[in-house]
């Protein structure tokens, strides 16, 4: 027999009052005993489909981007807390790419991916869905932190431009003066730069490369990709995690992550870009003023676009935003497996559910538009 | 011979003879009855379950060969600088398959080859130190210890190899750089300003290696000692008591009964350096290039094993068609690497030197 | 005869052991003691590197001890020496990194070596007030998934390959066609990337089963292709070194072929069958990716190996290490209590082996 050992550890009484806290949660503009994250809009307007939880029981079995699974964990197990019957197991180890190969041949109730669908692979996916389509539902915002190791210098700000110099290994010392005028005219002690960057293809790399190519292209003669193209001295590591821990170790290191991978950091800190450092609010901002919708033609989709010039020209938002989707047949083959996984992802997508996330994976909430958008797409998933 | 008639079979203990016709004796060993039938049931029934094993093998390794190859196929001979999906990511910017594993070959071969290098001299020491040279009681001890050794998995050679070695190197790259840095071997990158830089990370395919070489060197280590026990005692008292040293008896009674059993030792560790995964794949910086550097981050070359692991998650299908495409090179390199060393083998067995020439001895 | 040994000691390069000198019982430790004095009085003053200091004073007493004996008995005994010191400096080399390593490992992974980690499935806990999800580390999960993952690859694996082996070194002939297919693909096998071997046991299940095909039993045949060709070679090797005057005085004492290979070429080669088996379970027991691939990715507890994803002790190490949570410093330390825990459940199994083979064997061994 199938035994979960989850250790849960509420009482029956505490889990009567879970669920009806997380609905009070969801329905009311209730932001008081949240922390730092404040970011959520005030109009809580959105709210989760008034779904019985304690009534769905199975199995939902998903994978794919490592940027949101550390938000998909914690989701789980808010939902899993709350929906006794309901397991959910999700495959971080996949990455975008494995996601999106194992959804289109069936496997998977959803995907985890950092780039919608591709047009090849949604013409794919109208098979794989039949009657119906595959759509992409943005339910993840980050952004992409640059860390640096520098002793002695505690902040930084760097230019688009100066960023893509000392990534093509144009300026490969602390001391140079481009560094310094884009620092306030604060010089950094001299000494070597290291660039860091990913030795595996990811998302991260696909988001830091289109900031490079729309903010910079100057400076950045290569097309954006999902791999690192420089060659020469750069230090390519397998994993954010691992650029993370060799920027902390390396002096002189500068490396780019997501930014929920910087907590734990010992001697690397995070540098603004073009004068403007991550906050949720940040965050919130580039989705609202650089994201531009980009259909893939199934009726329900939110795939976006980000658009650098308008980045470049707000004032508020952060350069290098990163969002990460959900991919899912808008037919499902079994209607439970449609109902469970509508009900995990408008979860997901409700105020609580962003709130969980940003608390427990560092990301940032969600507008509330969009978590009204996705909630009428899950409306039309069968 | 007494015919068979004659044996008194009902006395305990009395060895049969064989029957006239040479056939299986009666009372043989006292497990089975009487007569021929059930021992030839036994015969034809362990044989038939060897052959069945034999075959049952052969299936599986085949399915899996077959399997790939068809898997592949579509990416060897995919056109590849008109395929939109091999143009973008990891397989950007090659002609056709064949350039792309060209420089993962070579960096397979390459670090494999430090890692025999550095590993399999010191771990035929080893297998010898146990053997011979330590004494009997710490011998079982470090036997033991060696064992275990093997044991370690993967995942933690790659954790020390990031935490400890990577660190550890570092001083030996400064100073290798500084006073040999004319050997093409320890030069460092050339940079757009001029200057020459080696590794700041520490992720070079040394370090690489190093992990490589002590990961391989346990299985060299266990499978050595078992052969140069088994060395038998007969030969190697004859040298000792003709007055050979320590080594000469070495030379003389051990190496040249365990070379097969060497070779062989040295192939399954080069096989498990060949397709080691996690640990170059955490470890070193890699590169789609032919390089001889050990120091750098930047030229470091690319296995196959940790190309396949590192791109495999983002990979597309046809992609992904293609990583296996070089899963097959390695089949290829590996098939190559086992059919030398029988080679060898066969050409320097103790039965092929009894046919040839006679050794010359020399003593005081 | 001094006459006429001296004449030929004039001749020949080879001075006469007999006649030549020796060296004092505990000369080697002095030379040794010496050169680390030597060294030491030149480099810490300096301050040059431990490691250095350590080659340079290697090489000094190679180089002194065999010029000493080399001078004062003859130049087999330096020969001898030098092979002698070389073989042990080998040794010290490799054990240090290999120390080193389970030292790493022992020190970073003990404190989180406690009985809730062993006994409990690693979960998550969810506060519905402060909407904090807190991780608590466990890993029973994985240790169960390891053992049965593994238990079944090698109770598949094992006897087919050691059978295998059997009809390779007693039934075949060297020409047979069979034979020597099993051959090339055994060599071939051997260097086969875990991850395509994962990549083979999925397509397989998913042909089978449908999409939805991870199991651990998936996983478990990933294993058995990347284990059998170490077995087959292995035990090969070790059946091959039974002396053939052992079978010989077998069948002449009448016995049957296969009861002969079974009491008498197995149960010689023993030790060294399960030396193999143990090197190939040890290769496989920390594999990750063909767990990732067949058997996905979980957190949840799952002991039906046929259906639905299983984690393996290695799985939980790697995820820690390369997925860490918003709490790096917890997510490492559960990723190295992971691996002390495949390294202790390896030397339990290592013993039992071990056990198993010294009661097996007959007696005749070192």
């Amino acid at each position: 027999m199938l035994e979960r050992q989850n250790t849960v550890k509420l009482t029956s009484i505490a889990q009567g009052a879970a669920v009806v806290a997380v609905a009070a949660i969801a329905l009311t503009a209730c932001s008081s005993n949240n922390n730092s994250s404040g970011g959520a809009t005030s109009a809580a307007t959105t709210t989760a489909p008034s779904v019985d939880y304690s009534s769905l029981s199975g199995t939902i079995t998903a994978g794919g981007s490592s940027a949101q699974g550390n938000a998909e964990a914690a989701w789980i197990t808010a939902f899993q807390a709350q929906a006794k019957g309901v397991t959910i197991n999700y495959d971080k180890s996949q990455g975008s790419g494995g996601g999106v190969t194992n959804f289109l041949n069936g496997s998977y109730d959803f995907a985890g991916s950092d780039s919608p669908l591709k047009a090849e692979q949604t013409t794919q996916a109208a098979t794989t869905c039949a009657p119906g389509g595959a759509i992409d539902l943005p339910i993840y915002l980050d952004g992409v932190a640059l860390i640096y190791n520098v002793s002695g210098a505690s902040k930084l700000n760097l230019s688009a431009a100066t960023i893509a110099k000392i990534f093509n290994l144009q300026i490969t010392d602390w001391s140079d003066p481009a560094i310094t005028a884009d620092n306030g005219g604060t010089a950094l002690p001299a000494g070597p730069i290291t660039t860091v960057a990913r030795s595996d293809g990811s998302g991260t790399t696909q988001n830091f490369t289109n900031f490079l190519t729309g903010m910079a292209a100057s400076d950045w003669p290569y097309p954006a990709a999902n791999s690192w193209p420089v060659e020469g001295n750069v230090s390519k590591q397998q994993g954010g995690s691992a650029v993370a821990s060799t920027v902390d170790s390396t002096a002189g290191a500068i490396g780019y992550v997501d930014h929920s991978a910087t907590n734990g950091l010992k001697s690397a800190k995070v540098a603004s870009v073009n004068g403007i450092a991550f906050t949720p609010e940040a965050a919130g901002a580039s989705l609202t003023d650089g994201a531009v919708p980009a259909p893939n033609g199934v009726q329900g989709d939110l795939s976006l676009k980000f658009d650098y010039a308008k980045l470049q020209a707000s004032k508020s938002a952060y350069p290098i935003p990163l969002v990460s989707y959900a991919i899912l047949c808008t037919q499902f083959k079994n209607a439970t497996q449609g109902k469970l996984t509508t009900a995990y992802l408008g979860f997901v997508a409700s105020d609580a559910g962003q709130q969980v996330a940003a608390k427990n994976a560092g990301s940032a909430p969600l507008p509330a538009a969009t978590l009204s958008d996705i909630q009428k797409s899950l409306a039309l998933v069968k | 011979m007494t015919d068979s008639t004659a044996v008194d079979t009902s006395a305990p203990g009395v060895s049969p003879d064989r029957n006239a016709n040479g056939g299986a004796p009666r009372n043989s060993g006292g497990t089975t009855g009487a007569g021929k039938a059930p021992s030839k049931v036994g015969d034809i029934a362990f044989k038939g379950i060897s052959t069945l094993a034999a075959w049952l093998i052969m299936a599986i390794l085949a399915g899996v060969a077959i399997f790939l190859i068809l898997k592949a196929l579509p990416a060897i001979t995919a056109n590849w600088s008109q395929n939109s999906e091999l143009n973008e990511g990891p397989t950007a910017g090659w002609a056709n398959f064949w350039a792309y594993s060209g420089p993962l070959i070579f960096g397979t071969l390459w670090s494999s080859l430090l890692a025999l290098l550095m590993g399999a001299p010191v771990a035929i020491g080893i297998a010898l130190f146990i053997s011979h040279y330590a004494p009997r009681r710490v011998a079982g001890v470090l036997g033991y210890l060696v064992d275990l050794l093997a044991a370690v998995p993967s995942i933690v050679f790659g954790l020390w190899g990031i935490f400890v070695l990577r660190d550890f190197l570092k001083p030996l790259n400064d100073f290798l750089n500084s006073t040999l840095g004319w050997f093409p071997l320890f030069a460092g990158t050339q940079q757009g300003d001029g200057s020459n830089v080696i590794s700041g990370t520490g992720s070079t395919i040394l370090a690489g290696a190093m992990v490589l070489a002590v990961m391989i060197l346990p299985i060299i280590t266990s499978i050595s000692r078992e052969i140069f026990l088994q060395t038998p005692a007969l030969h190697e008292e004859a040298a000792l008591a003709l007055g050979a040293t320590r080594w000469e008896m070495i030379r003389l009674a051990v190496l040249p009964y365990a070379r097969s059993g060497i070779v062989s030792a040295t192939l399954l560790g080069l096989g498990r350096a060949l397709g080691e995964t996690m640990a170059i794949a955490m470890i070193v910086s890699p590169g789609l290039l032919y390089s001889f550097k050990l120091l750098t981050d930047g030229e470091n070359p690319q296995t196959i094993a940790a190309n396949i692991a590192v791109n495999f998650p983002i990979a597309g299908d046809l992609q992904r068609d293609a990583l296996i495409g070089t899963g097959l090179m390695l089949f290829v390199i590996s098939f190559a690497v086992n059919f030398i060393a029988r080679w060898i083998v066969a050409r320097t067995a103790p039965d092929a030197r009894r046919r040839t020439r006679s050794r010359k001895v020399k003593t005081a | 005869m001094t006459a006429a040994t001296d004449a030929r000691a004039g001749r020949t390069s080879m001075p006469n052991a007999l006649k030549s000198g020796h060296l004092p019982r505990w000369t080697e430790l002095w030379i040794l003691l010496g050169s680390a004095v030597l060294v030491g009085l030149i480099f810490i003053p300096l301050n040059y590197n431990l490691a250095g200091g350590l080659i340079v004073m290697a090489l000094l007493y190679l180089v002194a001890i065999g010029v000493i004996s080399r001078v004062v008995e003859n130049r087999r005994q330096a020969i001898d020496r030098i092979v002698r010191a070389l073989v042990t400096i080998a040794f010290i080399l490799a054990m240090i990194p290999l120390v080193s390593t389970l030292w790493t490992v022992i020190a970073n992974g003990i404190g989180q070596m406690n009985w809730s980690f062993v006994s409990q499935t690693g979960g998550s806990v969810f506060n519905p007030e402060t909407l904090e999800v807190t991780q608590e580390p466990g890993a029973l999960q994985a240790i169960v998934g390891t053992l049965i993952i593994t238990g079944i690859a090698a109770v598949i694996s094992i006897p087919i390959g050691i059978l295998t082996a059997v009809w390779l070194t007693e039934y075949s002939r060297p020409g047979h066609a069979v034979r020597r297919i099993i051959t090339f693909l055994v060599d071939v096998m051997t260097g086969i990337p875990s991850i395509v071997a994962g990549l083979f046991a999925f397509s397989l299940f998913a042909l089978i089963v449908g999409p939805k095909a991870f199991s651990g039993f998936s996983a478990a045949i990933a294993l058995c292709v990347l284990m059998i060709p170490t077995v087959v070679r292995s035990s090969e090797e070790m059946i091959r070194l039974v002396p053939n005057e052992l079978r010989e005085a077998s069948y002449a004492l009448g016995v049957t072929k296969y009861h002969t290979i079974i009491k008498v070429v197995l149960r010689t080669a023993f030790a060294g069958l399960v030396t193999g088996v143990v090197l190939a379970v040890a290769r496989v027991i920390g594999e990750t990716a063909p767990i990732f691939i067949a058997a996905s990715f979980t957190d949840n507890f799952n002991a039906n190996p046929f259906e639905g994803p299983m984690q393996t002790l290695p799985v939980l190490a790697y995820t820690g290490y390369k997925f860490p949570t918003t709490n790096p410093e917890a997510s490492l330390q559960s990723a190295w209590g992971a691996a002390l825990l495949l390294v202790l459940l390896v030397i339990v199994f290592n013993l039992i082996a071990r056990i198993v083979a010294r009661y097996f064997a007959p007696k005749t061994r070192r």
